[in-house]
């Protein structure tokens, strides 16, 4: 075959560009530590790397969610429990209050004790939370309780999104908690029910307000141990959606990381190739026989 | 029997023969570097005297070394590399609008209207997070605006560059029949065509390398241009190719008649930037626009109906969050943040009734569980998944449009070493043959020299 200076000329620029492309691309993989930097570079992985960078940012919004309301599930949980207590008191009045060395005046007094649980019964049921009032079921911008411990909110359930295969409620319901909607005690009306016993100094009534006041403890009790539930039921998704993002991530740099050595030795490689070549480029071209004449 | 004469006559025609070949070398070396020039060889031959050997030799012209068979091969090879790297430019530009790599392409932008959804069932009256999933799903319709729109302009350009490169096609075809006409005025006057010839095959390759090119000779041995099927240049006649439009906006490549009017060609463009163009534009650009109005239509649809199910805090229902038309058909181009809840975030449907407004999350949950149902491709693929799929497809197009452009480029490359070889000016010959002209040449003048003294020694004998 004949060879021509077009042709070793070609030849030189054809590998050199080649050679080039090749460390250039080495180069960004090195830089970058990713592998697929355009979808061209590995269609199957760009595809994949598409769907699970999708599928993280929903675990990052079901993650979100679950802090956004966590908050107020812990809110609900501890007013339930001041709630608790308010009830403990009140039923320790009652057991004072049914002593019968107690004057009446004495009985008097510590019925305004129970008029003041109330209020503050009544206070801790409409607790406000970053979404509105907590024990309100959806009504969330409406006081669910009145001065008298009337109930004006619903039963709706606060759902979110955090991963299951159904939606996951997160508040405590008012009216299961402080009425009798659901076959339960109304936890205001057993107070009012002391508070008139303590008040007309009727001893008999006051001793048959402690075990309503225990079942109406039980009742907000119950409740509290539901917002436990549901919390731990937050930090067990987050948890799983942790790992479930750790995973992820861990899928994400498989398919698209570069493994840093072998991006590094590949880029050296191609570096030393690169100078070998325009040094055995430039002996080509000035070996040319013609320059000898 | 030769003369001194006849010896002083035979090394003034070795004179002018070995000039003829130095400048014949001196042209090759001059033109080493000349794109299409197919390297001369100086015929030298003896030169008879009647029936008698005359001893001598005369340059009876110069051969240009081609051969039609590689020639062919090359116009061939660089009509298909040239497709291939103009539909390869295109597939780059299109591949990056779907590199979400950087978290601001598409793909995010429909992630995060999913999340927002995810964020809305968590706060369903704030109203901060009610702008945020409004604000998530302006991104998401500017986002596929955008994108459908580059991919619009795009095909505007190819379009544009399809016009330029017909326009250099017809010029070219000019050319080459005017190149056909001198050629044939020089052949009839008896003057060397070399350096014309040269010209026309370079044009006719740069033609090669706009449009699918085939030469042939006809029987009178004029060189017949054919592009995309079509004879463009016959003699010193060349026809004018031009563009049109089909109804679904595809282009449309006619050859004028010569009685008037035009033939369409369209389905014999196979190569040349023309060929690439058109493949990219009415094919690979139809595709992504396809899946991509596909894709936005489906996702938009299905937010659309769960959305319109449920209940905004100001009670109202049945309203979209996305403007869509009917159908598929420019969804991406079109799609807007519905009229129904722009600027109007208590209108978001967060709740399933209106019992249930404000604090109703049950929508808002089922808006985010879209995120993991089949609402696209026919209800087959999450929204995520096809949207990878998209994704896919542009890298596999592109990775396959690569693999093209290096195997038609090392295939051009070898038929360029095929033509070089044949017809290209090597310095080392060209070095030796002006070794061998100039030895020859000093040579006659020796001969001259050799016949001088003898002549001169005759004279003196003679004189005496």
């Amino acid at each position: 075959m004949r060879i021509t200076e077009q042709m070793r000329y070609d030849s030189v620029s054809n590998n050199l560009s080649q050679l080039s492309a090749r460390q250039a691309k080495a180069a960004q993989e090195s830089q970058t530590g990713l592998r697929v930097n355009l979808p061209s570079d590995d269609p199957i992985a760009a595809a994949e790397l598409a769907r699970v960078r999708a599928s993280q940012g929903q675990i990052g919004a079901r993650r979100g969610t679950i802090t956004a309301v966590r908050g107020d599930a812990e809110l609900a949980e501890s007013s339930l429990q001041q709630a608790s207590d308010l009830l403990a008191t009140a039923k320790d009045l009652a057991m004072q209050g049914g002593n019968g060395a107690l004057a009446a005046s004495e009985r008097a007094g510590l019925a305004r004790q129970v008029k003041d649980l109330k209020d503050q019964l009544v206070a801790v049921a409409n607790t406000q939370g970053t979404t509105g009032y907590l024990f309100g079921g959806s009504a969330t911008q409406t006081r669910p309780f009145d001065n008298s411990g009337a109930f004006s909110g619903n039963d709706d359930d606060h759902v979110v999104d955090i991963g299951n295969s159904t939606p996951t409620a997160v508040n405590a319901s008012g009216s299961r908690a402080f009425t009798a909607a659901a076959g339960g005690r109304d936890v205001f009306a057993d107070l009012d029910a002391l508070y008139t016993a303590l008040n007309t100094n009727d001893t008999v009534g006051i001793t048959a307000t402690l075990s309503n006041l225990d079942v109406s403890r039980a009742q907000l009790t119950n409740a509290q141990a539901g917002m436990g539930i549901t919390i731990n039921k937050l930090d067990a998704s987050d948890s799983v959606l942790a790992a479930v993002d750790q995973q992820t991530s861990t899928r994400k740099e498989e398919i698209g990381s570069a493994d840093p050595a072998k991006a590094y030795a590949t880029l050296v490689q191609l570096n030393n190739s690169l100078q070998q070549s325009a040094t055995v480029s430039k002996n080509i071209l000035d070996l040319a026989a013609f320059k000898q004449f | 029997m030769a003369g001194l004469t006849q010896l002083l006559n035979v090394a003034r025609d070795a004179l002018a023969a070995q000039s003829y070949g130095l400048n014949v070398t001196g042209q090759n070396i001059s033109n080493a570097s000349t794109p299409g020039y197919a390297r001369r060889v100086a015929l030298l031959q003896t030169q008879n005297l009647g029936t008698q050997s005359g001893g001598g030799v005369v340059a009876a012209g110069l051969q240009r070394v081609t051969n039609d068979f590689i020639e062919r091969r090359e116009f061939q090879a660089t009509g298909t590399s040239s497709a291939a790297t103009a539909r390869d430019q295109t597939l780059a530009s299109i591949e990056a609008l779907f590199n979400d790599g950087g978290g601001t392409g598409l793909g995010s932008a429909m992630s995060d209207v999913f999340s927002s959804f995810s964020a809305l069932a968590a706060n369903p009256n704030d109203t901060t997070t009610r702008e945020k999933v409004l604000a998530a799903v302006g991104t998401f319709s500017d986002r596929a605006n955008d994108t459908a729109n580059t991919i619009a302009q795009t095909k505007m350009d190819l379009t544009k560059q399809a016009q330029d490169t017909i326009d250099q096609v017809n010029q070219r075809a000019q050319e080459i029949a005017k190149l056909d006409m001198q050629i044939a005025q020089a052949a009839m006057q008896g003057d060397d065509a070399s350096d014309l010839k040269d010209q026309r095959t370079q044009k006719i390759l740069n033609m090669s390398g706009l449009i699918n090119t085939h030469t042939f000779t006809d029987s009178s041995g004029s060189t017949v241009v054919q592009v995309a099927g079509t004879t463009i240049v016959d003699g010193q006649h060349a026809r004018t190719l031009s563009l049109d439009m089909n109804a679904d906006g595809s282009l449309k490549l006619l050859a004028d008649q010569s009685g008037g009017g035009a033939t369409e060609i369209t389905q014999y463009l196979t190569g040349g930037k023309l060929g690439g163009i058109k493949e990219v534009r009415d094919k690979d650009l139809f595709d992504v626009s396809a899946q991509l109005n596909q894709f936005v239509f489906d996702v938009g649809t299905a937010i659309n109906t769960q959305h319109a199910a449920g209940v905004g805090a100001d009670g109202g229902t049945g309203r979209n969050l996305f403007d869509l038309g009917a159908t598929s058909t420019n969804a991406a181009r079109d799609v807007r943040v519905s009229v129904d809840v722009f600027a109007h975030p208590d209108r978001i449907a967060a709740a399933s009734n209106v019992f249930s407004v404000p604090g109703g999350s049950d929508n808002a949950v089922l808006l985010s569980k879209l995120f993991e149902s089949p609402i696209a491709v026919g209800n087959t693929r999450t929204a995520a998944q096809a949207y990878g799929d998209i994704v896919g497809s542009i890298g596999s197009t592109r990775a396959s449009s690569q693999r093209d452009v290096d195997t038609q480029g090392a295939i051009l490359q070898q038929v360029q070493n095929m033509h070089q070889s044949e017809s290209g000016v090597s310095l080392d010959e060209e070095m030796v043959n002006l070794t061998k002209f100039q030895n020859a040449y000093q040579a006659a003048s020796k001969m001259i020299g050799v016949a001088d003294q003898l002549m001169q020694t005759l004279l003196n004998t003679v004189g005496r």
